[in-house]
């Protein structure tokens, strides 16, 4: 028998085909030199959405080692600058690599003093060409992205994966928030972008995100939360978010409630 | 000229094939056509941006067709990363070029230019479907259609992306008309080639999931290009 | 394709192997009632042992019904003689069209399992499949009389398999109307 449960799940190639398990018998666990082409530490789904204030994105807080939700305390949201988050889903510690990359960035723009700043368009065309770089070398950086930003009243959300592939719009989802935030972020935001309140915008990412907790084996229901308005980047303490797991007691026909 | 060659890379066939699971393109389709007339061109392309293998819409509203500094106009399909990195690489020569010889790149050169650009990367291609359309030394319309590693030809009607298949028969009939006896190509006026147009993308929206949302119409006359926006199907 | 109180069915006329041309005289379709033909794309040995299968249950039906096949019969008639055949198929993609006893069009087309679907405007099978289809797309409207439809069946094809390398040398045209069979056979490139 397969003892590799991440053989079961045939569905995760389909749905995320840059997912990879670990405990994979044909994982490159010893070969460094291979260590980027099969990422470790994954982190799941990121949502973001424009609202009337700015633009607001959301993660939780798992870093998963294959099937094992190991790292329960992985912030996922960065900021870059004062009016730009950065929101990573994929390998972690690709991802560290890149908030390092950002920062010295940042750190060499400043010393310059020129008086002009990165603002949030420069930064997501920045790292979108060291993504499609990275891809061109096939060595790239396993991570999905999703760059917000609010500069001189204007609203940025933007998307850039490990191919270089990207596209601006006012929802963005990843991975498996794809396929069930996503649908309800269309429903729910666009069009609405200019009137869409905090509190609204709050309510509905929250709602998203405990969808994908229900549904999605790689999330926590511990979330963080990033606003960029014109007050700067916020971001939120991990939070968890109330669920509600009663009506299983009235499921009968598998499980142990076979009657 | 050492600078214009591309990042070399340690890629074959072979190594592709050992070990590594990362596959360096996605088919982020849609569709480009272009037709060109006496005295202008059009080129259109949908905005749709697709997700590849998982029947996702990325956006719906993401241009792959854009203007060049010389006034031609490059529309790109495929992958849309290589394709942005084509058009950044084309816009960097035009300027370039530009800065050399004080005036701006013809279409035709500019034709040349697109094709070794794209032959370049032989072996490890831009994973792209262009169509390059513009004016050429005399003011008539051109269309330039390309494969993704250099082959071109000027055309009269060229389709090409995922709907393409779908489309070019139909431009056949409306644009050369082709008959058993030949080639009787019909003259054909500025709104009857738009009308084509937005025929060819409604029929092809209905039949090729890739395809869809928005028409982008780019106009190309000696007074400059328009760009012209309508809706296609959502679905 | 379906018009108004008439439908119509082409085809090209190539035979060949790969890149191979072998006739250019291959009837892909066959009258198989007063109103219905029967077009079948794919494999030429399956094509012909289908032609034959098909001609025979014909007969049988009208023998022991004494009636015609009604098109929708016929189309499932075919779809359920490709499902006998289910994990060792014909490698074919058929088309049923005709009139049925109210003479409306009825068009039918399938993949080579026997899935069948119902179209209310056009069917297309064969390599230019993708060609037909966006063709048919824009030039098709509803209500055709028969004469437009065989200008509009007639374009779609000549368009399509000049575009594809390996369809065209001549089509053949049918066109049924509740009075009479039309039959023309267009002239088209020979390369």
């Amino acid at each position: 028998m397969d003892r590799f449960s991440g053989n079961f799940d045939r569905f995760s190639d389909l749905f995320n085909p840059y997912d990879s398990n670990p405990t994979n018998a044909n994982h490159a666990i010893g070969d460094f030199t291979k260590c980027t082409r099969k990422p470790l530490v994954m982190g799941s789904t990121v949502l973001g959405l424009e609202y009337q204030d700015g633009v607001m994105i959301a993660a939780d807080t798992l870093g998963s080692w294959g099937q094992l939700a190991r790292y329960r305390n992985e912030s996922r949201i960065y900021p870059v600058g004062n009016f730009t988050v950065l929101g990573a889903a994929g390998d972690m510690s690709d991802f560290q690599h890149t908030k390092h990359m950002l920062d010295s960035l940042m750190i060499k723009e400043y010393y310059t003093n020129d008086d002009h700043v990165l603002s949030t368009p420069h930064i997501y065309e920045y790292l979108s060409r060291v993504l499609y770089h990275r891809r061109s070398k096939l060595d790239p950086l396993w991570n999905t992205y999703v760059v917000g930003g609010y500069n001189n009243g204007e609203r940025f959300l933007g998307y850039v994966d490990l191919l270089g592939t990207t596209y601006q719009s006012s929802i963005v989802a990843t991975g498996l928030g794809a396929y069930f935030a996503q649908p309800i972020l269309r429903n729910a935001v666009e069009g609405r972008e200019g009137i869409l309140t905090e509190a609204e915008a709050i309510e509905i990412l929250n709602t998203c995100m405990k969808i994908l907790f229900y549904r999605e084996c790689k999330t926590l229901n511990r979330i963080q939360r990033a606003k960029v308005t014109a007050d700067g980047v916020e971001i939120s303490e991990p939070y968890a978010l109330p669920t509600e797991w009663s009506f299983g007691e009235g499921i009968r026909g598998f499980g142990t409630q076979t009657q | 000229m050492d600078s214009f060659l591309p990042v070399q890379v340690s890629w074959t066939p072979q190594t592709a094939a050992s070990g590594s699971d990362f596959y360096p393109y996605t088919n982020n389709a849609g569709t480009v056509a272009g037709i060109s007339g006496g005295d202008f061109c059009v080129m259109a392309a949908d905005t749709r941006q697709s997700f590849g293998v998982g029947y996702l819409i990325n956006t719906r509203y993401q241009p792959k067709m854009f203007k060049l500094s010389n006034g031609s106009v490059l529309g790109t399909s495929g992958f849309y990363a290589d394709g942005l990195t084509l058009i950044k690489r084309i816009n960097q020569r035009l300027e370039w070029y530009k800065h050399a010889h004080d005036k701006e790149m013809s279409t035709p050169a500019l034709a040349q230019l697109l094709s070794i650009t794209l032959y370049s990367k032989r072996f490890f291609p831009y994973y792209a479907r262009v169509l390059l359309g513009g004016l050429d030394l005399e003011g008539h319309g051109v269309v330039y259609g390309y494969d993704s590693i250099g082959s071109y030809e000027p055309c009269l009607a060229r389709a090409t992306g995922s709907g393409g298949s779908l489309i070019q028969p139909f431009l056949d009939n409306q644009i050369y008309r082709k008959t058993p006896l030949g080639i009787l190509q019909a003259p054909h006026t500025l709104d009857q080639v738009k009308a084509v147009m937005r025929d060819s993308f409604t029929s092809a929206t209905e039949r090729d999931i890739q395809t869809g949302d928005y028409l982008e119409l780019f106009i190309i006359t000696a007074q400059g290009v328009d760009v012209e926006k309508y809706d296609l199907r959502k679905d | 394709m379906s018009g108004k109180n008439c439908v119509a069915i082409a085809s090209d006329k190539r035979f060949g192997v790969k890149y191979l041309t072998i006739s250019m005289e291959f009837p892909k379709m066959f009258q198989a009632t007063d109103k219905t033909f029967i077009g079948i794309s794919g494999l030429a040995t399956d094509v012909q042992t289908l032609m034959e299968r098909f001609r025979f249950k014909i007969n049988m039906y009208r023998m022991n019904e004494e009636r015609d096949f009604e098109p929708i019969t016929l189309a499932n008639m075919v779809s359920s003689t490709l499902y006998e055949r289910r994990f060792s198929p014909y490698f074919v993609e058929p088309i049923v069209a005709g009139l049925d006893k109210n003479n409306n069009p009825y068009i039918n087309g399938m993949d080579l399992i026997g899935c069948s679907t119902t179209a209310c405007d056009f069917a297309a099978t064969g390599t230019p499949e993708d060609q037909l289809y966006g063709t048919c797309e824009a030039l098709w409207e509803p209500n055709l009389e028969p004469e437009e439809l065989f200008e509009t069946i007639s374009q779609t094809i000549m368009s399509a398999t000049n575009r594809d390398c390996v369809s065209g040398w001549g089509a053949v045209v049918h066109v049924i109307t509740p009075e009479r069979v039309i039959t023309r056979t267009l002239k088209t490139r020979m390369d």
